[in-house]
């Protein structure tokens, strides 16, 4: 089989020594920093992505692909034992794993959370190793049109799907679209809205965009409203970190149900885990045999939306890495990465760099498990991690969100920039506008916009070509009813809670 | 129960979203529009985010008037006590940090960061939080420089 051959030759590059050695440095980092209090995934990653500025690109991505899965173990750990999720998509296991944790039912919770998280992103994986070369044989298909059209999705559905209002999901859509247009136009090499600073001529760059937003922002927040709140406490974690008989009995359907789930729904253009996690949980709630246990710490609970969680990473990879799509702000993160070494993903990717796409993807397998080995016998050491104290923890956070806006280019302008795009974060945190669409705006608006152009070159200045190719129109049309449909649901809502 | 309306911080931001839609539809004009082959220049794209910011920002502003935007969580306890003195505090620390690092190099400028952040989160031993610093820095700036090869600024400390 032809993938399996790919695969194969992935792993010759996944298993040499140094691509070893990032991989696990990838996925040790990752848990480390992932795993402290209110910092989620996209965050690990901009903070992390300095780190890789020498590496070769092969390296560097298995490394960024070890962060991303080690973010996302280490924030189920803060969300069972601190009720801190980092991240929408660990809300669901902070329901049951915390109240789990308070009944000294730690051990069992972080054990299905980790061995879930490995089951899932395992499965996963060879599902995102089957359907890749499939999605690569559509997406070589594709037209600039078709391109413009699913990234018209993806805007839109992220702006729809996250946060609790369509106008302030928009609002951050069209900041991030700004916050892409200033710089040189790509066509025609004019400079956009840069104010006559030479600096801005190369466009913002995502990590001071990242991590103004995520760290400065939060910062900012916490110390402004939050700080005078007695810090969460850390359950602790008394039984070891393993499952009784029962608990895998009743561990292993919801591995797999939540699997399903989140497999697909995080490889369409859905906002990522939120909705798969959600969905786990009401299914596992509605099938479970212990109904009595849901909210007082039902290891379903936890099993389901973790492994949906894990699976859902491994399915935004598929648009990402087969169509250049972030669906994400994480993934709208690792696609600039790839752009940092001058890498587009997309179908092309894979018929150029088959050793880099294979072999990251050969690495995911084997992260998964060093993750199992880092957070089956070693998570009491980051556990030890959730304890730091709050002044420490935020001045440690800003140290390194400076390193990485400061290290891009040495100039203290970016460190401006960064506390500027940090108030920035800090309103929208305060007002409640989502802040992914920002990220997903900025980075995949320029890409809209190239290929907007190109298809109007090729049609010469018809617009209709947006609508006369079949995919396209499909497309558009699958758009318009994520718009609208939110719209007709709260008009009926609202006409029912009047009467 | 929400007391001021409109609220003034949504006022803010919906104001400022039509502010900087009406700048981009502005400075637009100064991009001269080269419509050669692709039949698009690149006024368009500016053209569509600045109307968009203008629209968005009317809306939220008509959502702010009469009785605020849906959701908000602006009556908690801890919304209601804010402490800008702590956020002011960062503020000069991150301000402070750009205008040192270039001059003092990194383990300095990051020092005073850290236990300035520190000092605004509340801690009352600063000694305690420069040790924690200086190690934490110096530990970053070598692996940075020396295991990852960042350049980072060395300051009066010289190169090690």
């Amino acid at each position: 089989m032809d993938s399996l051959d790919s695969l194969l030759s992935g792993f010759a590059v996944a298993l040499t020594l140094k691509n070893l050695m990032w991989g696990f440095l990838g996925v040790t980092l990752g848990t480390a920093v992932g795993v402290l209090p209110g910092v989620g995934p996209a965050l690990t990653i901009s903070l992390l992505l300095p780190a890789t500025a020498n590496v070769e690109p092969a390296g560097a991505l298995i490394m960024f692909a070890g962060i991303y899965y080690g973010a996302m173990f280490g924030g189920s750990t803060t969300s069972i034992l601190l009720n801190t999720p980092g991240e929408s998509a660990s809300i669901v296991t902070a329901i049951e794993g915390y109240k789990m944790a308070q009944r000294g039912q730690a051990g069992p919770a972080l054990a299905t959370s980790a061995i879930g998280s490995f089951v899932a992103g395992t499965l996963a994986t060879a599902l995102l190793t089957l359907t890749a070369p499939l999605l690569v044989a559509v997406a070589l298909m594709f037209g600039p049109a078709e391109y413009f059209a699913v990234m018209v999705l993806a805007f839109s559905t992220v702006s729809a799907v996250l946060g609790s209002s369509l106008t302030r999901g928009l609002a951050s859509l069209f900041i991030g679209l700004f916050l892409g247009l200033i710089g040189l136009d790509s066509q025609t090499g004019q400079a956009r809205f840069t104010m006559g600073i030479d600096e801005l001529l190369d466009g913002i760059d995502v990590v001071i965009a990242a991590v103004g937003l995520f760290a400065v922002g939060e910062t900012l927040y916490v110390a402004t409203y939050l700080n005078r709140q007695p810090p969460a406490r850390s359950e602790r974690v008394r039984s070891s970190v393993w499952m009784a008989a029962s608990d895998w009995a009743r561990s292993w359907k919801p591995w797999l149900r939540g699997t399903l789930l989140g497999f697909p729904l995080g490889a369409l253009p859905a906002g990522g885990a939120e909705i798969p996690t959600f969905l786990s949980y009401a299914i596992e709630k509605k099938l479970t045999k212990y109904p009595e246990e849901f909210g007082n710490g039902a290891i379903e609970g936890v099993a389901g939306p973790e492994a949906a969680n894990n699976a859902s990473s491994a399915g935004t990879l598929v648009p990402l890495l087969t169509l250049g799509l972030p669906t994400t702000a994480t993934a709208a993160i690792i696609l600039a990465a790839f752009q940092r070494y001058g890498l587009q993903p997309g179908p092309l990717l894979f018929e150029n760099e088959p050793n880099l796409v294979w072999g990251l993807i050969a690495s995911m397998y084997i992260g998964n498990v060093f993750l199992l080995i880092l957070n089956l016998p070693l998570v009491g050491i980051w556990v030890r991690l959730l304890s730091i104290p709050r002044p420490l923890l935020y001045a440690g956070i800003l140290i390194f969100a400076t390193l990485g806006a400061y290290g891009l280019r040495n100039s203290w302008f970016d460190l401006a920039l960064l506390y500027i795009i940090g108030l920035l974060g800090f309103l929208m945190r305060r007002y409640d506008m989502p802040v992914a669409p920002v990220i997903i705006g900025m980075i995949l608006g320029p890409i809209a916009e190239t290929q907007f152009r190109r298809a109007l070159a090729i049609s010469q200045g018809d617009l209709t070509v947006f609508v006369r190719r079949p995919i396209s129109a499909a497309i558009l049309a699958i758009t318009l009813l994520v718009l609208v449909s939110p719209l007709l649901w709260r008009a009926a809502t609202a006409r029912r809670s009047d009467t | 129960m929400r007391l001021r309306f409109p609220h003034p911080g949504e006022m803010f931001i919906s104001l400022g979203l039509v502010a900087l839609g009406a700048y981009v539809l502005i400075d637009t004009q100064s991009i001269s529009e080269t419509q050669n082959y692709s039949h698009v220049g690149p006024r368009l794209f500016p053209h569509i985010v600045g109307n968009g910011l203008i629209l968005l920002g009317s809306v939220l502003a008509a959502q702010a008037l009469p009785k605020g935007w849906h959701n908000v969580p602006l009556d908690r306890d801890a919304t209601n006590a804010p402490d800008f003195q702590a956020a002011g505090m960062i503020t000069i620390a991150v301000l402070l940090h750009m205008a040192l690092i270039g001059m003092a190099g990194f383990i300095i400028s990051g020092i005073l960061l850290f236990t300035l952040v520190a000092r605004a989160f509340g801690s009352r031993r600063p000694v305690v939080d420069l040790g924690i610093a200086a190690v934490l820095v110096s530990v970053v700036y070598f692996i940075f420089s020396y295991a990852l090869g960042l350049e980072l600024p060395n300051g009066p400390l010289g190169a090690f």
